[in-house]
This record gives C-alpha cells, sequence and structure tokens, in this order.
C-alpha cells in the first residue's frame, strides 16, 4: 500500500469538505453541522490497472483559510492538493488561482499533484443562468498551468470518485519513478519515528 | 466539579449526541467528523466570541485548544505572519527579522528579549546550498519526556497526529574536558567496569528510592530545605561522578544547591520516562519543537471551531465596553477574558507583568553532522555543563540541546546547537562562549579523518596491510591542535526574560485576576490600553516541555471555573475503527494514563530487579 498525503485549498464555501465527505463516506448531507472529530480522514482506493492500493490521509483547512492563516504544517510533505472553486461564485476561479501560487510558494516538492476542482455542477444542471465559470475557461488554464482539471458535484457524486482516480494513478507514476531512480541509495542513516499512541508493550526491565 | 454555570461541551452540544442511543440501536457505521466543514462562514471577523487569545506560543495554544473543545468560541490571533510566537520555529529569514524587531526597541517584543546579536556566514546568505527554508530555528526549544502531562494531551487531543517524532537517549555530561555519555540504564549500571560494586549497591539503593521518593517522607523530610547534594552524600553515600550526572544529566538541574524535592522529582521523571516507547527517555518533534506543536494545536483548536487570524495585532481593550480593538481596524466583543502573550502587548500597555528572570540563550548553525554524539538510529543529544567544567568557571549549568539533520530542522551536512542558560548578566555570556567552544573542540577531535589520513600515522605494510602508528596516534590525539576549524553558518545570541524562575514551572500569582469584570473602576489604570488583559508567562528556561500544561491550565481554570473537562474530548470514532485495512487502526489511543497504576508498575521493575543477584558475585 502507498499512503499519500492530501490537502485541501480553496475559499471558504466552495465545498472542500463535502467533496472529501463525498468521496470517504459516499454521501451528501445538505444540512450537516459543523463537525469536528478526526484530525484528518483516511481513504483508500485501487488503481484498476494494476490493483495498486492507494491510501489517501486528507486534510481539511479547519476554517484556517478564512484569513489565510494555514500553518506550514499544513501544506509540509503533501503529495497531492485539491484546489476547489465553485463554479457559480464568479471570483472563486481567481481566488483558486492564488491558493495554488500560495501553494507552489510554501511547498517545495515539484512532484506536488495539484487537481483544480470547479464544484456544484449540480446547481447549473437545473439552471444554467446559475453558472458563472465555463468549463472552457478553467480546463484551459489548467491545461496551461499543468494541473489536473475536472468539474464535479459533491451532492450528486459526478466525478469525485474520478478525481481522486486520476490523482493517485499521477502519484504512482512519480513513485515508481522516483524508486527506479532511487535503485541503491543507502537508506541507513534515516532516522526512524516513534508512535506516540504505542507505548512499549513489552517492557524489558518488567517481569510482566 | 461541574458547576451550573458551565457551558456544555461542544461534545454534549452536538446532534449526535443528543440522539446518540437511537443512532447507536440502528447501527450506523460511524466515520470520524470532518474537520472544519463549513457553515457558511461569515467574511468577516466574528462579532463576538467567549475568550480572545493573542500569541499563538505554546501555552496559547494549548489554551485555545483546550477552551474550544469545551465549546468557548474562541479568537486566536498572532501579529505575526507564523504560528508559534515565544515558541516559534523560524527560517533563516525570519530570524533576522526577528533580531531586528528586538533590536528595534519600539515593539513590545523588546520588553521580552534584548541583546540579540546574530551573525550569518557568508556562505549561508549567499548560498546556492542551503536555501532560508531548511532550517527551523526554535526560539525556546524543548525536549518532550516520554511520561510526562504534554505527551498524554498530545495523545488525547490527537494533536501527535500531526507530529512526527523521535527518540533521544544520549545525555552527555562534560567532565575533565570531554563527554561521558550517560550510564542511564540499569543495565549499563551493572556492567559499568569503573563502578565499585558497593558504588553499585548505593545508586541502586538511591533509584529505588527515588521512584517512590514522595511516598518516603521520612527519609528526605530533614533534606527539604538543604541541597539535593547533601541528601545524596549523606543518605546515600554517593560519589562525585555520580551525584553529577543524577543531578545535571538526569535531573537536568543548573547548580547543586538545588532543594532536594525539586531534584528527587526531576530525577524521578527521567527514570519513569525510561522505557516507555523504548531504550529512552525523551522524544522530541521533528521540523522543530514548541514550533511544531503549537501549530498542532492551533490546528486542533481550529477543527473545534476557533477562527485564527495571523497578522492581526490587539490595540487596546476596554474592559467596559468589553471591546477589542486590533490594527486593521476591525473590532470585537469579548465575552469572557482576554488573554495575551507579554510579545503582543497592545502599545500603551501598562500591565505586563514584571519579566525579571533571564535566560541566555546561544544558538548555532554548524557545517557538521555532530553524528558522532547521537545514539544510534536518532538525530538529537543533550550536552551538560556541570558547574566548574568549563573554563570561563561557570558556577551555573550550561546545557546544550544538539538537533541534527535528521530531524530535518537544518540541512544535510549541518547541526544546530542550543544552548542556554540560567546564569545572569555578562557572566552568562561568557559561560555560553566556553561550552561552545568545548564543543567545538569536541566535535573536531571526534570526527576529524585528518588522522586517519596522515602519513605519518598509517603506513601500509610490504603486503598492502596497514599498520597503525600507535605510539604516535596516541601522542597524536594529547597534543592535537585543530587544524580544522568547524563553519560556523550562523550565531545568534540573545537574552530572554521571563515571569518564571528557574524551577518553578509556572508561578501562578502571575494569573491572578478575579473571576468578575471589575464594578470598580479605580483598579483600573488609567490610561492603559490593556486593563483587565491577562497575560501568560514567557517560556521558562526549563528544556523539558513541563511547564506548559500546568500554565494552560491554571489560565483554563480561571476562564472556565474548573479544569475538570480540560482536553475531556470525545472523538465519535473513539472504539471503531473507520476502515480495517492490513489491521491498519488509526485512532486507538493506548496510552497508559493512570498515574497509580504507571506507579505501581514503576514499583514493580525495580522489585523484580534481576541484576541484584549479578552485583553479588
Amino acid at each position: 500500500m502507498l499512503q499519500f498525503k492530501l490537502v485541501l485549498l480553496g475559499d471558504s464555501s466552495v465545498g472542500k469538505s463535502s467533496i472529501v465527505y463525498r468521496f470517504v463516506k459516499d454521501s451528501f448531507d445538505e444540512f450537516r453541522e459543523s463537525t469536528i472529530g478526526a484530525a484528518f480522514l483516511s481513504q483508500t482506493i485501487t488503481l484498476e490497472e494494476n490493483n495498486q492500493v492507494i491510501k489517501f490521509e486528507i486534510w481539511d483547512t479547519a476554517g484556517q483559510e478564512r484569513y489565510k492563516s494555514l500553518a506550514p504544517m499544513y501544506y509540509r510533505n503533501a503529495n497531492a492538493a485539491l484546489v476547489v472553486y465553485d463554479v457559480t461564485a464568479p471570483d472563486s476561479l481567481m481566488k483558486a488561482k492564488s491558493w495554488i501560487e500560495e501553494l507552489k510558494k510554501k511547498v517545495g516538492n515539484e512532484e506536488l499533484v495539484i487537481c483544480l476542482v470547479g464544484n456544484k455542477v449540480d446547481i447549473c444542471e437545473e439552471d444554467d443562468t446559475k453558472r458563472k465559470i465555463e468549463f472552457e475557461e478553467a480546463k484551459d488554464w489548467a491545461n496551461d498551468e499543468n494541473l489536473l482539471f475536472y468539474e464535479v458535484s459533491a451532492k450528486t457524486g459526478y466525478n469525485v470518485k474520478e478525481v481522486f482516480q486520476k490523482i493517485g494513478e499521477q502519484l504512482y507514476e512519480y513513485k515508481k519513478a522516483e524508486q527506479a531512480n532511487k535503485g541503491t541509495q543507502d537508506n541507513s542513516n534515516i532516522t526512524s519515528n516513534i508512535r506516540l499512541q504505542e507505548p512499549q508493550a513489552s517492557n524489558p526491565t518488567s517481569c510482566c | 466539579m461541574l458547576n451550573a454555570e458551565r457551558r456544555p461541551s461542544v461534545a454534549e452540544r452536538r446532534s449526535s449526541f443528543l440522539s446518540g442511543s437511537l443512532q447507536n440501536s440502528m447501527n450506523i457505521p460511524v466515520v470520524p467528523h470532518l474537520a472544519g466543514i463549513e457553515d457558511p462562514l461569515p467574511e468577516t471577523t466574528p462579532d463576538k466570541v467567549d475568550v480572545l487569545i493573542a500569541g499563538t506560543g505554546m501555552v496559547e495554544s494549548v489554551l485555545a485548544a483546550a477552551l474550544a473543545w469545551q465549546g468557548s468560541s474562541v479568537l486566536h490571533i498572532d501579529k505575526n505572519d507564523y504560528y508559534g510566537d515565544t515558541s516559534a520555529t523560524l527560517t533563516i529569514d525570519q530570524i533576522s527579522n526577528w533580531v531586528n524587531e528586538v533590536n528595534s526597541g519600539t515593539s513590545s517584543l523588546s520588553v521580552c528579549y534584548t541583546n540579540a546579536k546574530l551573525y550569518i556566514s557568508k556562505s549561508l546568505r549567499h548560498s546556492n546550498t542551503y536555501v532560508s527554508r531548511d532550517f527551523g530555528i526554535d526560539l525556546s526549544p524543548k525536549i518532550l519526556f516520554a511520561k510526562s502531562d504534554l505527551l498524554s494531551i498530545l495523545v488525547k487531543s490527537r494533536v501527535h497526529q500531526y507530529l512526527e517524532f523521535q527518540s533521544l537517549s544520549n545525555f552527555h555530561t562534560y567532565e575533565n574536558d570531554s563527554f561521558e555519555k550517560l550510564t542511564n540504564t540499569k543495565q549499563e549500571i551493572f556492567t559499568d567496569q569503573n563502578l565499585s560494586l558497593m558504588s553499585k549497591r548505593n545508586l541502586m539503593r538511591f533509584i529505588k528510592f527515588v521512584l517512590v521518593w514522595d511516598e518516603q517522607p521520612e527519609i528526605w523530610q530533614q533534606y527539604a530545605e538543604k541541597p539535593i547534594s547533601d541528601f545524596l552524600v549523606e543518605k546515600f553515600k554517593l560519589e562525585n561522578n555520580q551525584l553529577y550526572e543524577l543531578i545535571f544529566s538526569i535531573g537536568l538541574c543548573y547548580n547543586l544547591d538545588v532543594k532536594t524535592p525539586n531534584a528527587l522529582q526531576r530525577i524521578r521523571r527521567y527514570l519513569t520516562s525510561f522505557d516507555v516507547y523504548g531504550p529512552f527517555p525523551v522524544l522530541y518533534s521533528k521540523f522543530g519543537g514548541p514550533g511544531e506543536l503549537s501549530q498542532g494545536f492551533c490546528r486542533s483548536a481550529a477543527v473545534a471551531g476557533s477562527t485564527y487570524k495571523l497578522n492581526s495585532q490587539l490595540l487596546s481593550f476596554n474592559p467596559t465596553t468589553k471591546e477589542a480593538v486590533f490594527k486593521d481596524g476591525s473590532k470585537i466583543k469579548v465575552e469572557e477574558r482576554v488573554i495575551v502573550s507579554p510579545t503582543q502587548a497592545p502599545l500603551d500597555s501598562k500591565n505586563i507583568p514584571k519579566q525579571e528572570y533571564e535566560v541566555h540563550r546561544l544558538t548555532c548553525i554548524v557545517e557538521k553532522s555532530c553524528s558522532e554524539w547521537f545514539g544510534e538510529g536518532e538525530s538529537a543529544a543533550v550536552v551538560v555543563f556541570p558547574p566548574n567544567s568549563l573554563k570561563s568557571n561557570n558556577r551555573t549549568v550550561v546545557q546544550a540541546f544538539i538537533v541534527g539533520s535528521g530531524t530535518e530542522s537544518c540541512a544535510k551536512g549541518t547541526c544546530i546547537w542550543y544552548l542556554s542558560t540560567v546564569e545572569t548578566g555578562p557572566r552568562a555570556e561568557l559561560d555560553l562562549d566556553a561550552a561552545l567552544e568545548a564543543l567545538e573542540r569536541s566535535i573536531i577531535r571526534e570526527s576529524s579523518t585528518d588522522l586517519e589520513n596522515e602519513n605519518d600515522l598509517i603506513q601500509l605494510g610490504p603486503n598492502g596491510q596497514t599498520i597503525i602508528n600507535s605510539v604516535k596516534l596516541g601522542q597524536s590525539f594529547k597534543e592535537y591542535i585543530p587544524r580544522e576549524k568547524v563553519q560556523f553558518l550562523l550565531k545568534l545570541y540573545y537574552t530572554q526574560f521571563t515571569s518564571t524562575p528557574p524551577f518553578d514551572v509556572v508561578t501562578p500569582s502571575v494569573f491572578e485576576f478575579s473571576k468578575e469584570w471589575p464594578k470598580d473602576s479605580s483598579l483600573l489604570v488609567p490610561g492603559a490600553s490593556d486593563n483587565n488583559i491577562v497575560y501568560t508567562s514567557m517560556p521558562c528556561a526549563e528544556i523539558s516541555y513541563d511547564d506548559v500544561i500546568t500554565a494552560a491550565k491554571v489560565l483554563y481554570e480561571k476562564i472556565v471555573g474548573s479544569d475538570d473537562d480540560f482536553f475531556d474530548v470525545d472523538f465519535e470514532d473513539e472504539d471503531i475503527p473507520t476502515y480495517q485495512n492490513n489491521g491498519d487502526v488509526q485512532y486507538q489511543n493506548t496510552f497508559e494514563e493512570d498515574d497509580e497504576e504507571d506507579e505501581a508498575r514503576d514499583m514493580d521493575i525495580v522489585e523484580n530487579e534481576e541484576p541484584m543477584g549479578e552485583m553479588e558475585i
């Protein structure tokens, strides 16, 4: 299993969390109260091509984005970013663009997979006059910037799985290339991490 | 005790709590709730909150998270564009700005720090090898004991999931111009050739006692006001080098005069932390210390609904209207308390508690890995310079926390040395310099490859085998004059002030304030912009995090009325794993928190100590 950190970005109320909620729980709750709990969410997918299992550790902004007060911790070691805008909100694509700038500035990783996502297409399907950002406009810009691009609906689930599948595939490609490059690199000096939730079960100096 | 005033906690206010039994009976799979699902959020600052906190240092961040989980609405601001305040982990560029601000004398930062001197080498300034953000320099570096209140809060609050921790097992005591690695395991004590049988027995007797020292006042009571050194010599007949290790390396005390109970507490802290996660007593966090932990707690607070705003400075607070005004012109009504770090005090503040104690710090980045000092698979060490061990005839200990690149706090091939002392005045800087010189000499000696390459020392025999001229090698070591110099990429001196005296973890009197808003306006200082603001303490000299939870709890109790529900969080997915791939269950909390049981276990360690027999051989 390969594990990757994915961060969500975008202005408040574009529906970042709902997309993840749809992805993780495959449900959508319009009237969900502001909720709390996990440090971050996890979800696994399987790539169709080779049955590779990929686990996403998904970080939501937890409201720190309102005043652009995201901590460096948030961006650190991110492998992928979902930058979300609202197709019915005229200036939200522009704001998404500024989030991408910020992201590139903060994350040193050249192989960061960025996916631009236009949410709430269900609203346009009901009433096309509600659409404020054209598909082509966002698509062209994403192409120029080398980003993945999807329009989705967290409400209906349209394209949500596809977004994560595509990101997973891309991450897998990078990983494969990286491992091929690494080859015989010496890993002996790596300092290992301690898991705080797992105190030593067998205490060597105690009897039991 | 729950009093009537207590607000329902976040958990209690959730709809799933109210209809909990129904949901459970329907057996709906419980999935952890999302962090920060957006309610339609207001585009401006909320117009009223329960608590306003200024400064995102360690104590303030823990407090914010505790309050947020309890159900209070919190606005948490910082005048800087980064998290951490007095606990920040800063890049090279941020350090430069910080030093400038300290020296400018115009900001409230100058009340808390003085005498900041920064040297940045040319090779760091104009380098293609390093970039500013390769380095994370802690303003108040800390180590985390494996058995401590902060650690259990980290686990309970799940903040640990945002962080990465590594072990630290090497504690060195500087003696006779060299580093002695601490004999800190019982096995090591028994196999130590330098210890006599009698010493071993005395040492074991003491260790057995110290684990339960507070239950045996009859043994130490007459020493309650006396120095620990008297106690150890008179009661346990310990020898000098053992005293030094126990008091300075294990206890991390500052001088031989520390009072007996204080030192016993600290010695036990080390011993009970040993073997909790493995054969080491402390941990440290990757990418930086308190700066990282602060970010983690702030994120936790945000997840629980707090609002975060960096680059935001408090201008004034009016206790009559309860209105706080910010530099950007915005205002907010604060229902309960305004908590402010001294570094973030508004201009014209007249109520900042006196910060009378000094901590002197010297932080260096060297172009050496210093891996010689680290334990296997580790990337940090503690070096302690006991009184009178340095050329400066230091009266007080100098403590050094060494952090290598494995922590990702500095670039590959470099290392950060954090030195600090509670010595006062000009002597402090002399002590720090002397300790730095000792570190420098030591690392050159230990890491030098020059000797091995020297033709005189290593000669090839006729068959190509290596012959080492050992006589010459011995001499050479003795007379070894370093040819090589340690390259310093950065040196930073500063004096930090705190209201917490050395050894007290908190001074509760600083937090003394009435629960009620003052009705008597004569209590207010005329013209002050900070009437009725509660100030937190600046970080104290303590190298561990031991003060943090205590300080946060004292404040919490003052605000909420009781500390019973301090981080009394119940996560919905507590017992039910979210997914079961490879048995990889993420949210289990198995950390032992029952003190009584722990103590019993610790006693067991001693009771069942096999090597007692070995000693008799």
